[in-house]
C-alpha cells in the first residue's frame, strides 16, 4: 500500500558490486561517499523511503541490479558538493535484532524510522537509538524518521513525542510520508548537510 | 550476459605475464608464493600481506608500460587475474586450513542438515505472498556451487547471484500479489532459509576465506551489502534455537531429535538406494526386505518415545517407504557425497568436471557432446524408471562406465598424464590431509601445482607464465 513504485530498471545489466571502478577515485571534499544503514521495525516502510528517494531521480548510470535491500543515490548541493548515498536496509523482525551490528559497522548515517500509527514501532526506535549510541561509530549521524504520516487520522505517536526524543538526543528528526512523497528530499538533503567534511 | 560469470581473464592476465617486459612481475609474484610456504599458516598476518601485495601489484601495473593507455576495466581485470592466479595457488594453504575451521564447517553443516529437516519459512517470518519453495530450489543450486571455485571472486559470485535470484523471485512475487516492493524485511529471512536448505559445503570457510582475501578495495557496495547478509545468515544459523524460529522449547528439542534420528537412519542405510530399487522392480513392499529391518533396527534406537513422538516418527518412516522422486535422490546423493572421504575420486572419471570455460580445447567437443549425451540419456532413464518404469539404473550404469573406459583411451595423451599425475596427488592428499577435507577441484584442475609444493614444483610455474 504505502508506495507504489516502478522499481529501476533491474535489466541493466551486470551486478554492479564486483567492479566499482568508480570507486577507485580517492574521495575528495567535493564529492563524499557515505554508507546509511536503514533501522526500524518491520512494516515501518523503510524500503519505502527509499524507493521513493531513488526513484524521484533515478541515476541511470548507477548499475543496481540485485534489488531494492541496497540502493545507491547521488544528490548535489547548492554548494556544488555531492553526496552519494549507499543505502543499506536491515530486516526490522525481532528475531533478527541481534544481527544489526554486521550492518551499521562503517556506517556514516543511522536513519531510525518508526510509524506514527504504531507505538510500538516508536518503542522500537528509541530502542535503536540506545543500541547505536553504544555500539554505533561515535561520530555517526542519526536520523529519526516519522513514517506514514499521510495516515494522520490514526495517528498515535504525537509529533512532539518524536521532536522531543531527537532533541533530548541530538538527532535530526522528521515525519514523512514515503505514499505522498512528503519530506522524502528533504530527509536526505538534511542528512546530507549535516555529514562531516573531510578536511 | 544475463549472469556475473566466473572471472574468464585470468588467460589475458597470463598472456601479458607472458611478456618479457613482465619478468619482474613474474619473479615476485613466483617470490610471494613461495615466502607464503616459509612460516605457520596465521590467518590475520596471513590475510594482511596477501592484501598488501595486491595492493602493491595492482600500483605497480597502473605505473608500467604493459598496461600503458589501458582503460580502468583493464587495470581493474589485471588485478582480478592476479587474485585469482594466487589465491588458487594459496588456496590448500589457506582456506580451512586449521582444524577449528574444520570443526566449525562441521558443527554448522550439521545444524543445518538438522534444521532443514523441520524448519518452516513461517518460523522465519516469510510471509505467504513470498513463500515459494520451488523457485527458491533455483537460488539454492547458486549457493551449492561455491566450492566448485578457488578464487574468491568465484566463490563470491555464487551468493551474490543466489541474491539475485532470490530478489528476483520476491520482486515478481510482489508485483504479482500487489504488495509492496521487498527490502530487507522480505529478503533476508528468504535468504537463511535458502541458506539453510542448500547447506552449502564449508559455509563458514568459504565466508572467512572471501573475507580475508578478497581484494578489499573491491568487496564494496553492493557486493559488500549482499555477503554482509550472508555472513548474518550464517551467523543466524549457527546460534539457531527456539526461540529464534518463535517455537517452544520442547517442540525444538523434540524437533531436533527427530531430525538426528531420520539422518542417522539414511546415513547408515547406505544399501537403502539399493532396496528402493528393488521396490521399483515390483517386490512387494511387505516382503522382509533390507530396508524394514534397517527399521527395526532405528526403532530400537529410540529411547522409549513418548506416545506423540511414536505418532511423529511412523509419519517419518512412511516417508522412507514410498518410492524416491528423482530430486530425492539427488538430495541423498549430495549429502552423502559431502560426506564421503575421497569425493574427488568419485569425479575422476569426469575429466571437464571442474574445468573453466578457458581451458578447454576444440578437441574436448566431442568428448563432451558424446558425456552430455549419455547424461541426457541416463537421466531421462532415471526418470522413466522412477515413474514406475524397469528399474535400468543398475544396468544402465555400467554400461555408461564401459563406454566411459572406451573414451578415457581414446583422450589425448596429455589428458592421460594428467589423470595419471592426479591419482598421485590424490594418494598424497590422503596422508596430508584430513579425512575430511573435500578437495577435489584442485586434484583435477592439475594445470595448478598445489600451493603446499610450490617450491619444488618451480617448473610448472614457469610453465603456465613462459609456455
Amino acid at each position: 500500500m504505502g508506495c507504489s513504485s516502478s522499481l529501476p530498471d533491474r535489466s541493466s545489466g551486470q551486478l554492479s558490486g564486483l567492479n566499482n571502478t568508480e570507486n577507485s577515485g580517492v574521495p575528495d571534499a567535493k564529492n563524499l561517499r557515505v554508507k546509511l544503514v536503514l533501522l526500524g521495525d518491520s512494516g515501518v516502510g523503510k524500503s519505502c523511503i527509499v524507493l521513493r528517494f531513488v526513484r524521484g531521480k533515478f541515476d541511470p548510470t548507477s548499475k543496481v541490479t540485485i534489488g531494492a535491500s541496497f540502493l545507491s543515490q547521488t544528490i548535489a548541493l547548492q554548494d556544488s558538493t555531492t553526496v552519494k548515498f549507499e543505502i543499506w536496509d536491515t530486516a526490522g523482525q525481532e528475531r533478527y535484532a541481534a544481527l544489526a551490528p554486521l550492518y551499521y559497522r562503517g556506517a556514516g548515517v543511522a536513519v531510525i524510522v518508526y510509524d506514527i500509527t504504531s507505538p510500538e514501532s516508536f518503542t522500537k526506535a528509541q530502542y535503536w537509538v540506545k543500541e547505536l549510541q553504544k555500539h554505533g561509530s561515535p561520530d555517526i549521524v542519526m536520523a529519526l524518521v516519522g513514517n506514514k504520516a499521510d495516515l494522520h487520522e490514526n495517528r498515535e505517536v504525537p509529533v512532539q513525542d518524536g521532536i522531543d526524543y531527537a532533541e533530548k538526543n541530538g538527532m535530526f528528526f522528521i515525519e514523512t510520508s514515503a505514499k505522498t512523497a512528503d519530506n522524502i528530499n528533504q530527509l536526505f538533503e538534511e542528512i546530507a548537510k549535516r555529514l562531516p567534511r573531510p578536511s | 550476459m544475463e549472469n556475473a560469470d566466473v572471472f574468464l581473464g585470468l588467460q589475458d592476465f597470463l598472456e601479458r605475464m607472458r611478456q618479457p617486459s613482465a619478468a619482474d612481475f613474474v619473479k615476485s609474484i613466483k617470490s610471494f608464493i613461495v615466502s607464503f610456504s616459509n612460516h605457520a599458516p596465521d590467518p590475520e598476518r596471513d590475510s594482511a600481506s596477501v592484501q598488501a601485495f595486491f595492493a602493491n601489484m595492482e600500483a605497480a601495473f597502473r605505473a608500467h608500460p604493459l598496461w600503458a593507455g589501458c582503460s580502468e576495466e583493464e587495470l581493474d581485470s589485471a588485478g582480478e587475474g592476479l587474485e585469482k592466479y594466487v589465491m588458487t595457488k594459496l588456496f590448500t594453504r589457506v582456506f580451512a586450513s586449521l582444524p577449528d575451521d574444520v570443526k566449525q564447517d562441521e558443527q554448522l553443516s550439521e545444524k543445518m542438515s538438522l534444521v532443514q529437516q523441520f524448519v518452516r519459512p513461517e518460523n522465519l517470518d516469510i510471509k505467504p505472498t513470498f513463500q515459494n519453495e520451488t523457485s527458491w530450489l533455483l537460488a539454492q543450486k547458486e549457493l551449492q556451487k561455491i566450492n566448485m571455485y578457488k578464487a574468491p571472486r568465484d566463490k563470491l559470485v555464487c551468493i551474490l547471484n543466489c541474491c539475485k535470484v532470490i530478489n528476483n523471485l520476491l520482486l515478481n512475487a510482489s508485483i504479482a500479489s500487489n504488495e509492496n516492493p521487498p527490502g530487507a524485511d522480505e529478503f533476508l529471512p528468504v535468504l537463511i532459509y535458502v541458506t539453510i536448505k542448500a547447506n552449502p559445503p564449508q559455509l563458514y570457510s568459504n565466508l572467512l576465506y572471501i573475507q580475508r582475501y578478497r581484494r578489499q578495495s573491491r568487496l564494496v557496495a553492493e557486493a559488500a551489502y549482499f555477503f554482509t547478509n550472508m555472513l548474518s545468515a550464517e551467523s543466524f544459523i549457527s546460534n539457531i534455537d527456539a526461540k529464534a524460529l518463535s517455537m517452544e522449547e520442547t517442540e525444538f528439542e523434540k524437533n531436533m531429535e527427530f531430525a538426528q534420528a531420520l539422518l542417522s537412519g539414511l546415513s547408515t542405510d547406505l544399501d537403502g538406494l539399493s532396496s528402493q530399487i528393488d521396490q521399483i522392480d515390483g517386490h512387494d513392499p511387505r516382503e522382509p526386505t533390507n530396508e524394514s529391518r534397517h527399521q527395526t533396527r532405528k526403532e530400537d534406537h529410540t529411547i522409549q518415545p513418548k506416545s506423540s513422538e511414536r505418532k511423529l516418527s511412523s509419519k517419518e518412516d512412511k516417508s522412507i517407504n514410498k518410492i524416491p522422486s528423482i530430486s530425492e535422490l539427488e538430495n541423498r546423493g549430495a549429502t552423502m557425497l559431502l560426506k564421503e572421504d575421497q569425493t574427488s575420486k568419485v569425479f575422476q572419471e569426469y575429466p571437464h568436471m571442474f574445468a573453466h570455460a578457458g581451458d578447454l580445447t576444440i578437441n574436448d567437443v566431442e568428448d563432451l557432446l558424446n558425456n552430455y549425451k549419455q547424461l541426457v540419456f541416463k537421466y531421462v532413464c532415471l526418470l522413466k524408471g522412477s515413474g514406475g518404469g524397469s528399474a535400468t539404473f543398475p544396468l544402465s550404469g555400467s554400461q555408461v562406465q564401459a563406454q566411459q573406459h572406451v573414451e578415457s583411451v581414446k583422450e589425448s595423451e596429455d589428458n592421460r598424464v594428467i589423470e595419471q599425475k592426479v591419482g598421485l596427488q590424490n594418494d598424497t592428499d590422503r596422508v596430508d590431509d584430513g579425512p575430511h577435507r573435500i578437495s577435489n577441484q584442485e586434484n583435477i584442475e592439475s594445470n595448478f601445482p598445489k600451493g603446499v609444493a610450490v617450491a619444488p614444483s618451480e617448473d610448472n610455474h614457469d610453465d603456465t607464465f613462459e609456455k
